[in-house]
């Protein structure tokens, strides 16, 4: 079970003009302990807040510092729009979750607490495709320490397998890199058993 | 102003949770008929009875808000019900006074909220039992959302403390079979059991283990007590005089509380609706609702929810349950917390007491973490 979210000293921003929205998401976010600053400008990206909830009506892009929809924060759409278009602006930009014009306060809470879940979410999943693309990106290199390990102690491929991965085990590096020290010779070759 | 300002008054005073509905109901008639001998003319209530049925609170509440030209209601008990009128009472600019314990994670512009919400209630009532029973609880509920959210931050809250959970179950509100569920209990053996029903099953509950309590002294109040956040006077004749002595309740006020409001406000009750009338908290609280708001509008001549709100919040105000007052910014009261012991004789005795708790409800207040330290993703 998840633990109860806790925003206390978190920093949002809402870009959006000033209105009746932003009046009463501000009371809401002060609620749950932001601190809450309201601009309708871009973003400085060197400064960037913990939590980002942008107007998907009127937003342009360059609104929003960063490419695709590769969002660095949570990012949330305040939409009354349904076109099309809007939803489309909104998904390029990263958010995370929605909140529709007008806004419900008790749409605010659930929201927020969604979108930190589906950008931590994302990150994982973003940096587990990144540990697997570099091992795949190595697996050519294990296959080579297994065929010079096999020739070298008389072993079959299966054996050789077993001994490169007893040898990465006891010095506790990945497969991918314990083959490409012995490739290189770093690491000279084990014994067999 | 001109004319009597009708107020609304939502209580369900039949069905699963009718004993409670029917105490709101006399609490706030009471402050009516106060308000009505000290200022004649100036409020009119209207009284709706929509019988424990979700479909016809909402119906209710649209026929206060759009027929009778009401802007404030007082009422609602359950979650679901309170749920269900807020969008109305949002489009209509009105004002909901909800006075019963809650789960909290709600802090809406119109609603005043003097129930009591988690760091009122819940927390105080774990402090205090974790050191003194252990932190090995059994967690039951109702099947909605009080019980769940009830339990998932007790659950927390244990675990945080480094204790454990041995067992969490869930009943429907009018649900009476408890047999499975307390045969677990009495193989598990916990350390107290936090009893987050509602109704008809709490009561079969509480006779359960009074039954199991017979045959195993481990499992009497002293050793294993039932501990419950919202159980009423009222209800205590519906479990049975004697079946749930010593078991224990949070509450913000009892019927036994001792100060000269509350004994010159049991000499009200007692002359309006005979000796021996025992006041649970929620009928104080829909008294010191009424009151309240009633109050407010004849004092403002308006009855605006934003002048409203802004003047129950601008000071204290005296009431049964100790000086009241809304915070501007959460809408919820500061209360109470009391721990009360059941005794024969159907009431409470307060076993310990804290001071006025502003209410917290998102917890922001607990546990402060650190900001998030987030990387850029490139």
């Amino acid at each position: 079970m998840r633990e109860t979210p806790n925003f206390t000293g978190w920093r949002a921003a809402i870009l959006h003009r000033e209105d009746q929205t932003t009046e009463r998401l501000v009371r809401q976010l002060t609620l749950f302990g932001f601190d809450v600053t309201v601009q309708w400008q871009p973003l400085d990206a060197r400064d960037l807040p913990d939590i980002i909830l942008v107007d998907a009506d009127q937003g342009w892009s360059g609104l929003l510092p960063w490419k695709d929809e590769q969002a660095p924060r949570p990012l949330i759409a305040l939409l009354g729009s349904e076109a099309p278009g809007r939803v489309a602006w909104a998904m390029g930009q990263g958010v995370a979750a929605i909140i529709a014009k007008p806004v419900a306060s008790s749409a605010v809470y659930p929201a927020l607490v969604l979108a930190v879940g589906i950008h931590e979410e994302r990150r994982a999943v973003a940096d587990k495709i990144a540990h697997l693309e570099e091992r795949v990106r190595m697996r050519p290199l294990v296959h080579a320490a297994v065929q010079k390990i096999g020739q070298a102690c008389h072993v079959n491929e299966e054996q050789a397998y077993g001994i490169l991965r007893n040898c990465a085990m006891k010095k506790r590096l990945s497969m991918e890199q314990i083959a490409g020290s012995i490739l290189g010779g770093a690491e000279p070759l084990p014994e067999a058993g | 102003m001109s004319g009597a300002v009708k107020i609304g008054i939502l209580y369900s005073t039949t069905g699963p949770y009718g004993t409670m509905g029917r105490d709101c109901r006399d609490g706030a008639e009471l402050a009516i008929e106060e308000i009505a001998a000290s200022h004649p003319g100036r409020i009119e209530p209207v009284f709706i009875d929509p019988e424990a049925n979700i479909d016809r609170y909402l119906e209710g509440a649209r026929s206060l808000l759009r027929d009778h030209g009401c802007r404030h209601i007082i009422g609602t008990i359950t979650s679901l019900a309170r749920k269900e009128v807020i969008p109305l009472v949002e489009k209509h600019d009105g004002l909901l006074w909800y006075m019963c314990p809650y789960e909290g994670f709600e802090a809406n512009d119109n609603v005043i909220y003097t129930g009591g919400c988690p760091n009122q209630h819940l927390l105080p009532l774990l402090d205090y039992l974790l050191p003194r029973f252990g932190n090995r609880p059994y967690l039951i509920g109702a099947n909605y959302v009080w019980g769940w959210e009830m339990n998932r931050l007790a659950r927390e809250l244990v675990e945080e403390a480094g204790g454990a959970i041995l067992g969490e179950r869930y009943l429907p509100l009018e649900e009476t079979a408890v047999e499975r569920i307390v045969a677990e209990i009495e193989q598990r053996r916990p350390s107290f059991i936090l009893n987050n029903l509602v109704g008809p099953s709490s009561y079969a509950f509480h006779a359960a283990i009074r039954a199991l309590a017979v045959r195993d002294p481990g499992f009497r109040p002293e050793n294993c007590p039932v501990v419950s956040c919202d159980l009423q006077e009222c209800e205590l004749t519906d479990i049975g005089l004697g079946v749930a002595t010593g078991q224990l309740c949070a509450a913000s006020y009892f019927d036994t509380v001792v100060s000269p409001d509350n004994a010159a406000f049991k000499l009200r009750v007692a002359s309006r609706f005979g000796p021996g009338r025992r006041i649970s908290s929620l009928f104080a609280s829909a008294y010191a609702s009424v009151k309240l708001c009633a109050e407010a509008i004849i004092e403002a001549g308006v009855d605006d929810p934003a002048t409203i709100t802004q003047l129950v919040s601008a000071a204290a105000h005296q009431s049964v349950l100790g000086p009241l007052r809304i915070d501007p910014q959460t809408h919820h009261a500061a209360l109470p917390f009391h721990l009360g012991r059941i005794s024969d004789d159907g009431g409470f005795d307060i076993v310990t007491s804290l001071p006025s708790i502003a209410a917290d409800p998102y917890l922001t207040g607990q546990r402060k973490r650190k900001a998030p330290q987030l990387r850029i993703v490139s």
